[in-house]
């Protein structure tokens, strides 16, 4: 993808680095939190797929703030004061011509943007305040904790090793992981780190934030990792006519976890209505397989011969997950995760690996769970990955646990479950409930041939797909002969492909041909 | 109001955006006009759509908050359709390039249908 170009802005004789994406009407600046590196931040899908959506309805205009990322480095004795960042702000907005914006602050961005919009209400449209917070020691970290994060970032900044007190639901995502260490190394030096952490500490505008005069929003994760929820909350119940949006999830950096969720709420605020995302997201199965003790097997058998074993599973799983129109996404030393279309093929899948691996003398215990993964991520990381492997994480030697979505998808299809009840997960709306896969009955004729797919599984919507699909019919057409939007075509033909188990859009039509849809 | 509406012409189109006059160039709209917006960020196929003369007040009032140095080369007049090129620049040089075709009914703008590109 084509980066905006990075230009720069004269704030008090220093430089500021900003990008400008989108032509929107609407001009909003997106204030970063702690740290940022604008160019970096498009090598990351999850800040690219935030930015893009964010200028299909608004101009954004980003910038680093003085001594970080791109912008003049300062002395490290004379990092920005809110103040600073505040002329910053009025000085990129001058240099693109916005008159009023509205401000979008994220974690620490959030204080900084509240007193920009009491300073400056005639050049503020609106508030955005993401995962923030009015002050540092209440909402984020008490002095003892912050006392030791600034021992860890002396010995580890740069490492990445912050991560995991940002967003835990990446922080076993070895791509995501690599970027936030170069995050740290890019935005700001060791010692820069430290400072500037040490000024964020100092931050409370609690006594300003009844002062505030422009529209306000307040969006806050329930499970924020980073700052706290009750954070979020004190600024919905302070700014005067703020409104508050909660929604699920722990991760905190506003570029992770469910994007889309969190940009409808703005686009809604800003603009009284919010389209679709754009259909870069599908419905996907995926697998997680993990040695059940493997130092147990791997001292049964000596190193070699165990070494020699995981190789052989590895080479099974791939054919196997290829057999059944999967691909592999990622493996470990002790884990396997597989990435299917059709969550009865991800469950016949499992069980031929299940049989495998006991072949071989490993136990393996397997998590299979259904959802949106994002198309343009060659790894299926995010919330669908980390479900499935909570899910093989509580899955027994042996054992094939699948998710409610799963069973549900996979009804007709000759699989049997046994309820294990349910379990919470962060980032899920609701528990998760949890079944095991029961063992077949000495091969049932039914399954060892799936059923002719069950047409009485779609919706009224979906047969109408289904007949254009048959008709030759490609989104597009489909979605103007339907007055649809595409993706929400895209999602039907994906619901459709799912409920009826078929692999592709052509068994589909010549499926909708067969019966006469 | 007793205010006298404009006739929505060529002249009159360059003199509103020339002047970022929001007021003006809201008086141009019917009551149910829309405004089409095609672009990078928002294909053919999913236009951004502004509805209504709320709406459409929010989006010129937007739109006229930013120091922007438009100009307006051509306009062209064919009965109930007038179409105008836009070439703009911000402060800092970036640029933005725009044809814009509006459709008459009434004497007022029903549809507004823009397609522009910028420097980014």
């Amino acid at each position: 993808m084509q980066t905006p170009h990075t230009r720069y802005a004269l704030s008090g004789g220093v430089r500021i680095a900003y990008q400008v994406t989108g032509q929107g009407p609407i001009d909003l600046v997106f204030v970063p939190g702690f740290i940022s590196n604008l160019e970096l931040h498009w090598e990351e899908p999850g800040y690219s797929h935030l930015l893009r959506r964010l200028s299909a309805f608004a101009r954004v205009i980003h910038f680093d703030k003085r001594g970080t990322g791109l912008s003049d480095r300062v002395d490290v004795q004379h990092l920005p004061d809110l103040e600073t960042r505040m002329d910053d702000v009025r000085a990129v907005m001058d240099a693109v011509g916005s008159g009023r914006a509205a401000l979008l602050g994220a974690s620490e961005g959030a204080p900084m943007s509240i007193l920009f919009a009491a300073t400056y209400p005639e050049r503020t449209r609106a508030l955005v305040l993401y995962g923030g917070y009015a002050q540092f020691h209440s909402a984020v970290l008490s002095a003892e904790q912050f006392a030791d994060f600034v021992r860890k970032a002396e010995q580890s900044w740069g490492t990445g090793a912050s991560l995991a007190s940002f967003a835990p639901g990446l922080v076993h995502d070895p791509r995501f992981s690599a970027w936030w260490a170069r995050f740290e190394r890019l935005s700001v030096s060791p010692t820069a780190a430290i400072a500037l952490a040490r000024m964020n500490a100092t931050i409370d505008v609690r006594g300003v934030l009844g002062a505030i005069r422009v529209p306000t929003l307040v969006i806050h994760r329930r499970e924020d990792a980073r700052v706290k929820f009750a954070a979020g909350r004190f600024l919905a119940e302070r700014i005067p006519g703020a409104r508050f949006v909660e929604l699920p999830g722990r991760d905190h950096p506003i570029w992770t976890g469910d994007i889309d969720r969190v940009v409808d709420a703005i686009e809604e605020f800003l603009t009284g209505t919010h389209s679709a995302a754009a259909s870069d997201r599908v419905l996907a199965t995926l697998l997680v397989a993990r040695l059940a003790h493997p130092e147990r097997a791997a001292a049964r058998l000596g190193d070699r011969l165990w070494a020699e074993r995981i190789a052989h599973l590895h080479g099974r799983a791939d054919e196997i997950t290829a057999r059944h129109g999967g691909r592999v996404i990622g493996s470990g030393s002790e884990t396997i995760a597989a990435r299917f279309d059709g969550s009865a093929r991800a469950v016949h899948a499992a069980v031929a690996l299940r049989h495998e691996s006991a072949a071989l003398g490993i136990a393996l215990a397997i998590g299979v769970h259904a959802g949106e993964v994002d198309l343009r991520s060659t790894q299926a990381a995010g919330l669908a990955l980390h479900v499935a492997e909570r899910i093989a994480a509580l899955a027994g030697a042996g054992e094939i646990l699948v998710s409610g979505v799963v069973r549900d998808l996979v009804a007709g299809s000759g699989l049997h479950f046994k309820e294990r009840g349910a379990t919470t997960i962060g980032g899920m709306d609701g528990p998760v409930p949890l079944l095991a896969v029961v063992a077949e009955q000495h091969l049932e004729p039914r399954a060892r041939s799936p059923a002719e797919p069950d047409l009485a599984a779609l919706s009224g919507r979906e047969r109408e797909v289904l007949g254009l699909i048959a008709d030759g019919l490609g989104n597009a057409a489909i979605a103007a002969r339907l007055a649809l939007s595409e993706h929400t075509v895209k999602r039907h033909v994906a619901n459709i492909l799912l409920k009826l188990d078929l692999p592709t859009r052509a068994a589909a039509a010549a499926f909708a041909a067969r019966r006469r849809v | 109001m007793a205010t006298t509406l404009t006739a929505v012409s060529g002249p009159a189109i360059k003199r509103a955006i020339e002047a970022r006059d929001a007021e003006a160039f809201i008086g141009f709209y019917g009551d149910d006009a829309t405004i089409r917006v095609v672009d990078r960020n928002n294909p053919p196929s999913r236009p951004r759509e502004v509805k209504g003369r709320a709406a459409i007040r929010a989006f010129w009032d937007d739109m006229c908050s930013r120091n922007i140095a438009h100009r307006v080369d051509v306009t062209i007049a064919e009965g109930d359709r007038l179409a105008f090129t836009q070439d703009c620049t911000y402060p800092d040089g970036a640029k933005v390039f725009g044809i814009a075709v509006l459709e008459l009914a009434g004497g007022r703008i029903a549809r507004h249908t823009v397609v522009h590109a910028w420097d980014e």
